[in-house]
């Protein structure tokens, strides 16, 4: 056998080898479960990614090994219904692009035979990524993404835990009435907000609930993304001067949003964020010196670990792989795998149209989440209509928890610039 | 819209525009001495927004006093990236232009994911510094120290280019080669070693402009896509290879920008720049100072 021939025989080994093991193993109860995970893991958003992948690998630890916590999916290693089967994740890099996510969905469910895809940061993504999985009747379990109309799509295998923008904004304006009834001025806000799906759904619910209300919209600036500068933009808004600026901005755009309005001396007299830039630490690292009294919505807060420790835990577990604390995505990107294994193990089943109908059939209380969420429970669009949102405050140091006041632990200081 | 408000779009405009023409002019000027371009030239502005980032935690200095450094740095950027990848790119028997192109651009994605790998994609931003988020209050118009300086920057390195190309041996023996390339070599000009400058001197310009929007622009990997596109309008629309080109267009592209961004909704603030770009290119198509 010379060099080449023993190359080949090599190579067709390999080759038999890996075409031989997907037929033997639907034949016996499957040693693992693959679940596809699509993420910006390079582009302008890459941390987002980064961040993501050590929330996810949080959870697979709980998920594959043996946790004694109150949690979704923590006791007993792997997923007993499917013999203890083992969690793995295949990650997909979308680059922030939706094209890129459709891509890596249709390569993930037809290559690596995934039974369940999780994502995807971007909303403009997340549109895509699930008229893939619909396609295929795979299901998508949306961790993160909170444009209201992905679930306006009648989609069967579609499904979101967390609150969508409506959501929050509806918490935002429920709470300018609250500050109102005490006394405090609020007739106007300020729109801010960026050019994709994302940005223009906020606002457009933003835009509805503060014409019912009878909230004045002094400014309503949509801005391009990732611009050199923002002059102009922060020009309109200081000339406006709303009683409240509610920007909805990804990290690039946040971070020099605060550094313009400090340069062309515009204190809003209140800050009330979609979350998002306002909720990433790099932001505060940043320009937090700017920020002090800012506000923004969440789906988690760690206040919440006084009333359930094992949130603490958690927030370790992942702190040991990134080095931060869990934020408002990264909870959500943890939540999101758990609730995803807990619906496959009570389906007993890899097969897509199963483990959507566990999906749906899903009803767990939010005392075994880590968010402050009332239960999770999928209405026929696939969202989850119990996922309470809250609103924290940015002291200078740490975020509290300020409304709704059910969980909050601190009263509001605001105006935050008077 | 009040004088102010105009007033105050027209400078944030100009200073802007500023550090625009101090971006593209290292473009341009390769451009013009060999007729190559640079697809990395983002990439250089990200190194040296990171080479001054990284002095700066280092040595905790205020990071102005960074901008000659990250320019020296850049300028072995500059020419090493000649030396080792340009020279060999523009060996190329056939398909010369291509492969220059793919050669620069595949520079940009190297440097783009060692910069993801090494420093990891987080947002980074020099926090205190003697002009960070200090501004000049003129009668409502707001002029921030840090854009100030980078204008300041930007007037002196092209007046230096100025005397350079005009008053010295080397600018004399780059407009040599610019204007053939062939016949240089006969009255004893190293062609290789005028290239290798002019990408080292391209490189150290760009580094100029990183280090000055290290202090007030947040940094990240791909942070040189955000001005690379603008800086190849600009060079496309003062001229490919004419450096005054690049001064009036980075000054043009900055105010129209300003300019659209405050009459029509901002998310189109793009739009204007574009549009002159797409007349200039349909009515003069080698650019407003442009010889080819």
């Amino acid at each position: 056998m010379n060099r080449r021939e023993l190359l080949l025989a090599g190579v067709s080994a390999a080759a038999a080898g890996s075409l031989a093991y997907p037929g033997t193993s639907r034949a016996q109860a499957p040693k693992e479960v693959t679940i596809g995970v699509i993420y910006p893991m390079s582009g302008a958003s890459a941390q987002v990614g980064i961040d993501a992948r050590n929330a996810f690998e949080t959870a697979l630890d709980i998920i594959n090994n043996d946790h004694q916590l109150d949690l979704v999916a923590a006791k007993g290693a792997g997923l007993a219904a499917l013999g203890g089967a083992k969690i793995r994740l295949v990650f997909a890099d979308h680059q922030a692009d939706p094209q890129k996510g459709r891509a890596e969905a249709e390569r993930l469910i037809t290559q690596e035979k995934v039974s369940a895809i999780i994502g995807c940061y971007q909303s403009s993504v997340s549109a895509t990524v699930s008229a893939v999985t619909e396609r295929y009747g795979v299901p998508f379990l949306c961790a993160d993404s909170s444009s209201p109309s992905l679930q306006r799509r009648n989609m069967k295998f579609f499904f979101r835990p967390a609150a969508q923008d409506e959501m929050f904004s509806a918490a935002m304006f429920d709470f300018f009435d609250a500050q109102k009834k005490k006394g405090k001025k609020i007739d106007s806000v300020g729109l801010f907000f960026e050019d994709t799906i994302f940005g223009v759904d906020s606002s457009n619910t933003q835009r509805k609930l503060a014409n019912d209300r009878g909230y004045k919209i002094a400014a309503d600036v949509k801005y391009r993304t990732n611009s050199p500068s923002l002059t102009a933009e922060v020009q309109q808004l200081k000339s406006a001067d709303p009683d409240v600026l509610m920007p909805s901005t990804y990290t690039t755009d946040a971070m020099l949003l605060v550094k313009t309005m400090a340069e062309l001396g515009f204190k809003p007299k209140n800050l009330v964020a979609q979350a998002s830039g306002f909720s990433e630490q790099v932001t505060y690292d940043a320009v937090g010196d700017k920020l002090k009294g800012a506000i923004t919505r969440a789906s988690f807060s760690l206040d919440l670990a006084a009333k359930r420790p094992f949130i603490k835990t958690v927030n370790d577990m992942f702190k040991a792989r990134s080095t931060r604390d869990l934020n408002d995505n990264t909870s959500r990107q943890f939540m999101g795998l758990l609730l995803l294994a807990e619906a496959i193990n009570r389906a007993g089943s890899l097969e897509g149209p199963k483990v959507r109908d566990a999906l749906a059939a899903t009803d767990i209380p939010g005392t075994s989440t880590i968010m402050p969420w009332a239960r999770v429970k999928y209405g026929p669009d696939g969202q989850n209509p119990e996922a309470s949102p809250v609103l924290l405050q940015y002291l200078g140091d740490k975020f509290v928890t300020i409304f709704p006041s059910e969980v909050a632990i601190a009263d509001a200081i605001w105006p935050m610039n008077g | 819209m009040t004088t102010q408000a105009l007033l105050q779009v027209l400078a944030s405009g100009l200073l802007m525009g500023l550090i625009y023409a101090l971006i593209a002019v290292g473009l341009s000027l390769i451009f013009g001495l060999m007729d190559v371009v640079n697809f990395a030239h983002g990439e250089f502005l990200m190194t040296a927004m990171y080479v001054v980032f990284g002095l700066f935690l280092f040595t905790a200095l205020d990071p102005v006093l960074f901008a000659p450094v990250a320019a020296a740095v850049l300028f072995c950027v500059g020419a090493l990236a000649y030396l080792g990848i340009v020279r060999f790119a523009m060996r190329a028997k056939a398909n010369q232009g291509m492969v220059q192109i793919f050669a620069t651009f595949g520079l940009a994605t190297l440097l783009q994911g060692a910069a993801q790998y090494f420093l990891t994609p987080d947002y980074r931003s020099i926090g205190n510094s003697w002009l960070g988020g200090k501004t000049l209050d003129l009668g409502g118009v707001f002029l921030p120290w840090p854009q100030m300086f980078g204008g300041l920057v930007s007037i002196a390195a092209f007046g230096g280019l100025y005397l350079l190309m005009s008053r010295t041996d080397f600018g004399k023996a780059l407009e040599a080669t610019r204007e053939d390339q062939g016949a240089v070599a006969l009255v004893g000009i190293d062609r290789n070693r005028v290239f290798a400058l002019g990408w080292g001197l391209g490189a150290a310009l760009v580094g100029l402009a990183g280090a000055v929007l290290a202090i007030f622009y947040y940094i990240h990997p791909q942070v040189g896509a955000t001005f690379g596109l603008i800086a190849y309008v600009t060079v496309a629309l003062g001229g490919f290879g004419s450096v005054f080109g690049a001064l009036v267009a980075g000054v043009i592209v900055g105010l129209v920008e300003a300019l659209t961004a405050a009459f029509l909704p901002p998310a189109m603030k793009s739009l204007g720049i574009f549009a002159l770009y797409l007349g200039v290119v349909f009515i003069r198509p080698s650019g407003l100072f442009g010889k080819l």
